[in-house]
C-alpha cells in the first residue's frame, strides 16, 4: 500500500510535467490549427539554454528567467512569425512537416553543436526523502508535484478568471466573432505561442535535474505531450490535464508491477485505445471544424 | 427624410476574385430601422461585410457623419459607435451569459464596461436570469438576444445586423424585430439589417433597399413596398424581375 502511494506521488509528479507540455499543445491547437511536433524540442533547448548560462556563471534562478526570456521571443515569437504565420493558411500538414522538420534540426543542432552526451543539470530540490505516515516520497517528487500543479492552476485562473483569458478563448471558439467586437485576434495568438514557449521552459526546468540534458531528451516528452492531449482530449484543457496524469500514473504502475520494458509501451498503448474507442479523448467534444 | 448617418458611395467590394457589390451607393437614414433586401448573392451581407473589414473594398467611399471609414479597424469602427452582429451563430459557446457579454466591451474601460453590462441586463430580463449559465444551453431567439445585448455593449449609433432572425421562430423572431425597432424608435439608434424573411422584416422597418447585382436598384419607405402588390410579388417572391429594377434605376 505504501509502495502504491509512493508510486501514485511520483507518477502525478512525471504526469503534471507531461500536462504543461500537452497543455501548450492544446492552446496552440485551439488557438492557430498549429500542431507543434517540435514540441519536445521547446522543452529540451530551454535546458540548454539555461545551461548556457550556468557556464556564463550565472546562479540557476537567473539562468531560468534567462531562459524564459530566450524562450519566449525565439520558440514563441519568432517560431510563430517564422514558421506558423506563412505556413498556417495552407492547412495542417504543411505545420506538421514543418515542425517536424524543426524538430530534427533542433536535436540534431545542438548534438553537433554542443554535445551528444547527457549534461548533468543541478537539482532544484533537496535530495531527501520524506516519512509521511508511513509512506516514503521523495522530495523532488513532491517539489515537482506542487510546482507544476501551481503553474498549471495559475494557467487556469488567467484563461477562466481575467479578460484577457476569456478574450483568448473566444479567438479560439470563434475567431470571426472576437475580430467584430474589437478583440485582438492576432495577438491573442500570439500570446499563446508565448504561454506555450514559458510553460516548456518551466517543463525544462523540472524534468533536466531528473532526466539530464540531452539533445533527443525532448522525443520522450515530445511525444508524451502529443499523447497526452489526444487521450485527454485535443479540444480541451481539462484533458491535457487529465491525460498528462493518467500517462505520469499508469508509465509508473507498469514499470513497478509489470515491467520496467513496458512502460514507454503505456503511453502508446492508452493512445491506441482511445483512438480506437473515443477518438474525440476521454473529455474532448467531437469536433465541428469551420473550413 | 432624416439626416444620413451613413453613406455608401459608388462601392466595389468583394473576396479574392469575386466582386460582390458592384457600385453600391445608398444613404442610411439616422435613427431608423432600414432593411437591405434582395435575392441571394444580391451582395447585402457584402455591405456588412464590407464596412467591417471583412471582405476587400476595391473602389468608392463609405463615410460615417461625412467623415470616410473605409478600411478602419473593427476597434476603430466600434470607438465610433458601430456595431455588427454577423449572421449565425456569434457567440463564445463554453462562456457563460455574462462572459459573453462583458467581451462585447474589451474596448472599454472596466467602470463603464460594469455599468454597461447592468443596463443590457437589465434591458433583457431573460439574458439576467441566465447570466451564469453557459451561452451553448440559451435557446436560439436567446442566443440572438445576447449577441444584439452585446452589440450594445458599444452603446452603439449604428447597428447592423445580419439576418437576425435565421432559425428562429416566427413569434422568436418577432421579438428580435420589436426589440430592434424600438432601439431605434426609443433610443435613437440607426438600425441596418438584411433579412431573408423580407415580409416581417419589412414590418418592423422604417424603410428598404433592394439589391440587385451589387447595386442598389431601390429604396422606399417599408410599408410601400409591403403595399404595393407588384413589388411586394417581386420581392417576397425572392428573385427581381427586370421591370421593377429598371423603373426604380430609372426613377433614382
Amino acid at each position: 500500500m505504501a509502495d502504491l502511494v509512493q508510486l501514485l506521488v511520483s507518477g502525478c509528479a512525471t504526469g503534471a510535467v507531461y500536462a504543461l507540455a500537452a497543455m501548450g499543445f492544446v492552446l496552440l491547437w485551439q488557438t492557430s490549427g498549429t500542431i507543434n511536433f517540435a514540441q519536445g524540442e521547446f522543452v529540451m533547448l530551454p535546458a540548454f539554454a539555461m545551461l548556457a548560462g550556468l557556464a556564463l556563471g550565472l546562479p540557476l534562478p537567473l539562468a531560468f528567467l534567462a531562459s524564459l526570456v530566450v524562450a519566449a521571443l525565439v520558440l514563441g515569437a519568432a517560431f510563430k512569425r517564422v514558421v506558423v504565420d506563412p505556413l498556417v493558411r495552407a492547412g495542417v500538414l504543411p505545420l506538421v512537416v514543418a515542425t517536424l522538420g524543426l524538430s530534427l534540426a533542433a536535436k540534431h543542432a545542438v548534438r553537433v553543436g554542443f554535445s551528444a552526451e547527457a549534461q548533468p543539470f543541478p537539482q532544484i530540490f533537496p535530495e531527501g526523502v520524506w516519512n509521511v505516515l508511513g509512506v516514503r516520497v521523495s522530495a523532488a517528487d513532491v517539489g515537482t508535484l506542487l510546482v507544476a500543479g501551481a503553474l498549471l492552476a495559475a494557467l487556469h485562473l488567467f484563461i477562466t478568471r481575467t479578460l484577457f483569458g476569456r478574450s483568448m478563448q473566444a479567438c479560439a471558439q470563434n475567431p470571426d466573432a472576437a475580430r467584430v467586437l474589437g478583440i485582438d485576434v492576432a495577438g491573442m495568438i500570439l500570446a499563446t505561442f508565448v504561454i506555450n514557449a514559458l510553460l516548456a521552459a518551466c517543463a525544462a526546468l523540472l524534468v533536466t535535474p531528473v532526466w539530464f540534458a540531452r539533445f533527443d531528451m525532448g522525443e520522450a516528452i515530445g511525444l508524451k505531450a502529443f499523447f497526452a492531449a489526444i487521450i485527454g482530449g485535443f479540444n480541451q484543457m481539462r484533458g491535457a490535464l487529465l491525460g498528462g496524469i493518467l500517462l505520469g500514473v499508469l508509465e509508473n504502475l507498469a514499470a513497478a508491477y509489470l515491467s520496467a520494458q513496458y512502460k514507454d509501451g503505456v503511453a502508446l498503448a492508452l493512445f491506441v485505445l482511445v483512438i480506437l474507442f473515443r477518438p474525440e479523448g476521454l473529455l474532448g467534444r467531437a469536433e465541428e471544424r469551420k473550413v | 427624410m432624416p439626416e444620413p448617418v451613413l453613406e455608401f458611395t459608388d462601392v466595389v467590394a468583394g473576396y479574392g476574385a469575386l466582386t460582390i457589390l458592384n457600385g453600391f451607393s445608398a444613404e442610411i437614414a439616422a435613427g431608423r430601422v432600414t432593411t437591405l433586401i434582395g435575392a441571394n448573392g444580391a451582395g447585402k451581407s457584402t455591405v456588412f461585410k464590407t464596412l467591417f473589414g471583412l471582405a476587400e473594398m476595391r473602389a468608392g467611399e463609405i463615410r460615417l457623419d461625412g467623415e470616410p471609414v473605409g478600411g478602419l479597424a473593427p476597434r476603430a469602427l466600434l470607438a465610433r459607435g458601430v456595431a455588427y452582429v454577423p449572421q449565425g451563430r456569434n457567440l463564445f459557446p463554453t462562456l457563460s451569459v455574462e462572459e459573453n457579454l462583458e467581451l462585447g466591451g474589451v474596448t472599454l474601460a472596466a467602470a463603464v464596461r460594469r455599468a454597461r453590462m447592468a443596463r443590457v441586463l437589465e434591458r433583457f430580463p431573460r439574458l439576467a436570469e441566465r447570466r451564469a449559465q453557459q451561452a451553448s444551453t440559451l435557446s436560439g431567439g436567446e442566443q440572438k438576444t445576447l449577441e444584439i445585448g452585446r452589440a450594445l455593449l458599444g452603446e452603439p449609433r449604428v447597428l447592423l445586423v445580419d439576418e437576425p432572425s435565421i432559425g428562429l421562430s416566427p413569434k422568436l423572431a418577432r421579438e428580435v424585430f420589436a426589440t430592434l425597432r424600438g432601439l431605434a424608435d426609443a433610443g435613437g439608434v440607426t438600425v441596418l439589417m438584411v433579412e431573408q424573411n423580407v415580409k416581417s422584416g419589412l414590418a418592423a422597418s422604417h424603410r428598404a433597399i433592394a439589391l440587385e447585382g451589387g447595386r442598389a436598384v431601390l429604396e422606399a419607405p417599408a410599408d410601400a413596398i409591403l403595399a404595393h402588390p407588384r413589388i411586394r410579388s417581386v420581392f417576397l417572391g425572392g428573385h427581381v424581375a427586370q421591370t421593377v429594377s429598371g423603373r426604380a434605376a430609372g426613377g433614382a
